[in-house]
């Protein structure tokens, strides 16, 4: 049966490494929504040169498993510039993060402006605004409210992704509930409870994500 | 260029942010930065967020002899040589067998442990009594450890269905998902032992191993290497070494 006293005993100690899984993964997040929004509108507007290495930039971020790209940051980088070796575990997964996961968000936020009417534009253009004032005033607030769940599956994704962290010797959230479950051999408790866990955060977040879509849908309601 | 400075800049402001010296290994000289696993019973293991074990006793012990600091980094096992060779932890804690391949790449202090190989499967299963019986079996070892090497080198490695696992084996040997797992004979022992899990030893064990720690072959290296070999010959001498052994294992393993 399931040793409760010991999940229970064990419930503060995870509790400590929850504050740095979810600060890796809000921090990465904010910088892939700046890094995805501008890989996104150099798409749609097909800036020269730019363009061609946000293609190239989300190929290969898409292409590669994210386990991938951050052994080779953090493991193999070092072994041709040496000064590399400055950068933490925490720093690498937060950047592995940040570029992995602004190439599946640029996508989608790409997706959503391009999916806004052509009438919107038509209308902006007409009233003499310039494609940046286009962009900026009429465009990206659009796609925002036609983004926002879309990108909040990936932060949700996100969070579950910084458990990847412990191969670059950071202890967050997983990495010490494999290390106390080799301790206890108590598996099925110390695994179910960090399910649990991870459950509870992902529950909160989706009940602000409702929230934010009643807030961003004020201006179509009925 | 706007996005290459964009990066710069949030490099800078997440090394300032998160890490906050935290995990920020920086070398210093009379620091030895111990890289081990932390999921390996006895050796190396966390309760209630206390690291623990025989190798974490044994380099506190080098660390009182050699007067250096000793810093416990821990990672997945997967991710250890990469730190290593990557210069981020000094040696590996974590029952390192010595190879001709890591020879090769690493130099290493004279030997500390001295082990088997050895097969375990579920209480009650005797068709398995040995790695000869283990044709047509699937086989769980861990990845990045040798026991897959050491498996290989059997003269039925062909018609072993040798599977690589993260972590976990005793569990899934134990759930009966994989016929066997291939282990050193002292940890599947204690496993056996105190936790309580329906698994026994399959014969005896297939191979010796003799475990030691890696150093970068470099000249810091091979100096740290000097260092720490002196202080494992002196616990040795004084007996240290058997008593901490005798602690976690109720035996001697640190003699051949």
């Amino acid at each position: 049966m399931l040793n409760l006293e010991y999940m229970w005993g064990l419930l503060p100690v995870l509790l400590r490494y929850l504050p740095l899984t979810l600060q890796m993964a809000t921090i990465a997040m904010i910088f892939a929504l700046i890094l995805a929004c501008l890989l996104a509108v150099v798409r749609v507007s097909k800036v020269p040169v730019l363009n061609g290495f946000s293609l190239l930039f989300i190929s290969f971020f898409r292409g590669t498993p994210l386990l991938v790209q951050l052994f080779l940051f953090y493991y193999g980088l070092p072994q041709l510039i040496s000064s590399l070796i400055a950068i933490t575990g925490v720093t690498a997964a937060v950047l592995g993060l940040t570029l992995h996961f602004s190439a599946y968000m640029a996508e989608s936020i790409r997706a959503a402006i391009v999916g806004i009417d052509r009438s919107q534009t038509e209308a902006a253009l007409s009233i003499g605004m310039t494609q940046s004032q286009l962009m900026r005033r009429i465009i990206l607030p659009q796609a925002t409210r036609v983004a926002t769940p879309t990108l909040m599956n990936y932060f949700i994704d996100m969070i579950k992704a910084t458990s990847l962290a412990f191969t670059l010797g950071v202890t967050e959230l997983m990495g010490a509930t494999q290390k106390e479950a080799a301790g206890s051999f108590l598996y099925l408790e110390a695994f179910l409870l960090v399910a649990l866990i991870y459950w509870a955060v992902v529950e909160v977040l989706s009940w602000g994500q409702r929230r934010l879509e009643i807030y961003l849908n004020k201006a179509y309601q009925r | 260029m706007l996005l290459s400075r964009k990066l710069n800049i949030s490099l800078a402001a997440l090394s300032l942010s998160v890490a906050s010296g935290l995990f920020a290994a920086a070398a210093q000289a009379d620091t030895l930065r111990v890289g081990m696993s932390g999921g390996y019973f006895p050796f190396t293991f966390v309760e209630q967020d206390e690291l623990k074990g025989f190798e974490v006793d044994v380099m506190n012990a080098v660390g009182e002899i050699t007067g250096d600091d000793i810093e416990f980094v821990t990672a997945s096992f997967s991710g250890l040589a990469g730190m290593l060779e990557s210069g981020r932890i000094d040696t590996i804690a974590n029952q390192i067998t010595i190879t001709p391949e890591r020879e090769a790449k690493y130099v290493f202090t004279s030997p500390y442990v001295y082990d088997g190989a050895q097969v375990v499967v579920k209480a009650g299963n005797d068709t398995i009594q040995g790695v000869e019986d283990l044709s047509g079996k699937s086989v769980a070892v861990n990845l990045g450890s040798n026991y897959e090497q050491l498996l290989r080198e059997q003269p039925n490695a062909d018609e072993i269905d040798i599977r690589t696992y993260e972590s976990n084996i005793e569990q899934d040997v134990a759930l009966g998902r994989v016929e066997a797992f291939v282990m050193d004979r002292v940890s599947a022992t204690q496993v056996i032992k105190e936790k309580n899990l329906p698994l026994e030893l399959a014969g005896q064990p297939f191979s010796t191993i003799e475990n030691a720690l890696p150093f970068r072959d470099d000249e810091a290296g091979r100096e740290q290497r000097d260092r720490v070999g002196a202080a494992l010959s002196e616990l040795r001498d004084n007996g240290e070494l058997r008593e901490i052994s005798e602690k976690w294992f109720d035996t001697d393993i640190t003699q051949p």
